[in-house]
């Protein structure tokens, strides 16, 4: 179980989160949703500490982080039992898929080398790239490195994954490969995810619960059905309106 | 002289300055290692904003790149001895100092003039790797030094190759002023050659032709490095 209290987050004077309390529950999918600015971003890097928010109390477990005050230590405990899934994927470079997937099971968790490329044969051929397991990134399309960023993160076997708008940067016809391999870990490997995205049909189809967030305040949660199809709160409904115009 | 451009004296004065090619290296290669060292460790000072050092790089790097290198090796021959003296205020330290050999002061102007300009090559390279890596290694637990020296360095080093070649060059050239401090280089050889045959030109055409194919394989080294260093560029695969 992952739950974040009261976190609060300001650039400068503006402030960014503004009381922002969510839980999930073990193995369960939770989708944000909410319009451009409203934090969502924002929120999932202040989990990690990417972006350490000013304020707030993290359990994750049966561990309190209080996110101001961490210390280095926490701070890496924390981030060994988070992974991030990435807007731009962030495959590192230099390294091929199967490198990016084994990097943190052999540096972070120092797993024997043999036992390391198992594990990382194994979630490749989970997202189906094992045939792709020796190209660099460069040599991927967007969706291919998605989807080896997923493994990367699903390797690491981590309390919470983080998902921050996987498919927004892939062409339309990439979508729907990533999304499927998204269902698929959320049906088979009991992941604990949070997501952030625009997909209205994967929160409906994949979430346990859906988030609505917007200036920097959950405005709305509950189970799917109840908020895609009659929200309660006049903002969510304004927000999904633009979706089903589409 | 009465034959211009005579083969056998071209010849001559071949192999005589030939012998003097290793020396004019070792000062460009060993200046150029301590020079990628102080710039490495300048460029991460600045690069993480360390408080204090990072600002002190900021300056050396400005100054370094201001100052004629001639200046810095100038600065270093006559300084450090002053220095040191004024410092343990005896003579003892500058006894000590009189059995170094000219051309390691030379070789510390040179590699404060070198590392000044590699610094701003690294902080360049360092620039065209994306910050998201770096978050990436970061949001699964490694630490700032891993994700640096794992991910970052090795892309940002395919980035700076070609122009750290390029200073490298101007390095090779520039150790030609070691000369000033009475370092026997391949310049120095040249001038005494020269003024003791007065034979300027046929001297000076054989130097040239010297340090000419000294670059050369320089520059070939250079871009087989920056081949197998770009490894992960290329679009086939392992
Ligand atoms: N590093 C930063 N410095 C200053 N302002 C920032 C920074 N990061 C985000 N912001 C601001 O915080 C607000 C929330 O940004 P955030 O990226 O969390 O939104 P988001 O909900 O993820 O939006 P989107 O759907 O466009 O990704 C925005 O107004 C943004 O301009
Ligand atoms: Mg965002």
């Amino acid at each position: 179980m992952i739950k974040l209290e009261n976190f609060h987050k300001s650039f400068g004077s503006t402030e960014v989160l503004k009381g922002v309390s969510i839980e999930v529950p073990t193995g369960s999918v939770t989708v944000i949703l909410g319009p451009s600015g409203s934090g969502k971003t924002t929120l999932l890097r202040s989990i990690n500490f990417l972006e350490p928010a000013d304020k707030g109390t993290m359990i994750l477990d049966d561990k309190v982080f209080d996110m101001a005050a961490a210390s280095k230590k926490e701070i890496l405990e924390v981030r060994r039992n988070t992974a991030m899934v990435f807007q731009n994927y962030n495959l590192f470079a230099n390294m091929t898929a199967l490198e990016n997937v084994k990097e943190g099971l052999v540096l972070v968790q120092k797993m024997g080398r043999y036992e390391a490329l198992i594990k990382a044969e194994y979630y490749l051929e989970k997202v189906g790239m094992i045939n792709r397991e020796h190209f660099y990134p460069v040599q991927l399309s967007g969706g291919q490195q998605q989807r080896v960023g997923i493994a990367r993160a699903l390797a690491l076997n981590p309390k919470v994954i983080l998902f921050d708008e996987p498919t927004s940067a892939l062409d339309p016809e990439l979508v729907g490969e990533v999304l499927e391999i998204m269902k698929k870990i959320a049906k088979e490997e009991n992941s604990t995810m949070i997501v952030v995205t625009h997909e209205i049909g994967f929160a409906r189809d994949v979430a346990d619960q859906v988030i609505f967030m917007e200036g920097g305040v959950v405005v709305e949660t509950g189970e799917p059905r109840d908020i895609i199809e009659n929200p309660k709160e006049e903002r969510t409904r304004k927000f999904l309106a633009r979706f089903s115009n589409r | 002289m009465d034959n211009f451009l005579d083969p056998v004296f071209l010849l001559e004065i071949f192999e005589h300055l030939i012998k003097y090619v290793p020396i004019t290296l070792g000062l460009a290669v060993g200046t150029m290692i301590m020079s990628c060292l102080l710039a490495l460790m300048v460029t991460i000072l600045r690069y993480k904003k360390v408080p204090i050092l990072g600002k002190i790089g900021d300056i050396y790097v400005l100054l370094g790149r201001a100052l004629p290198s001639m200046i810095l090796i100038y600065l270093a021959f006559f300084g450090i001895p002053v220095l040191l003296m004024a410092v343990s205020g005896t003579n003892k330290s500058a006894m000590l100092l009189s059995g170094i050999p000219p051309i390691a002061f030379a070789a510390l102007g040179l590699t404060l003039h070198t590392g000044a300009y590699l610094a701003e090559i690294f902080r360049g390279a360092l620039q065209s790797v994306n910050v998201g890596q770096t978050e990436a290694e970061l949001s699964i637990g490694m630490t700032w030094n891993q994700a640096f020296f794992r991910i970052i360095l090795p892309q940002a080093a395919v980035f700076a190759t070609p122009m750290m070649a390029n200073q490298f060059l101007n390095l090779l050239k520039g150790t030609s002023i070691a000369f000033m401090i009475s370092v026997i280089e391949l310049f120095g050889a040249a001038n005494v050659l020269a003024s003791n045959n007065n034979a300027y030109l046929e001297v000076y055409i054989v130097t040239a032709c010297l340090y000419w194919s000294t670059s050369i394989c320089f520059e070939k080294l250079a871009s087989v490095l920056e081949y197998n260093l770009s490894y992960f560029k290329r679009c086939t695969s392992k």
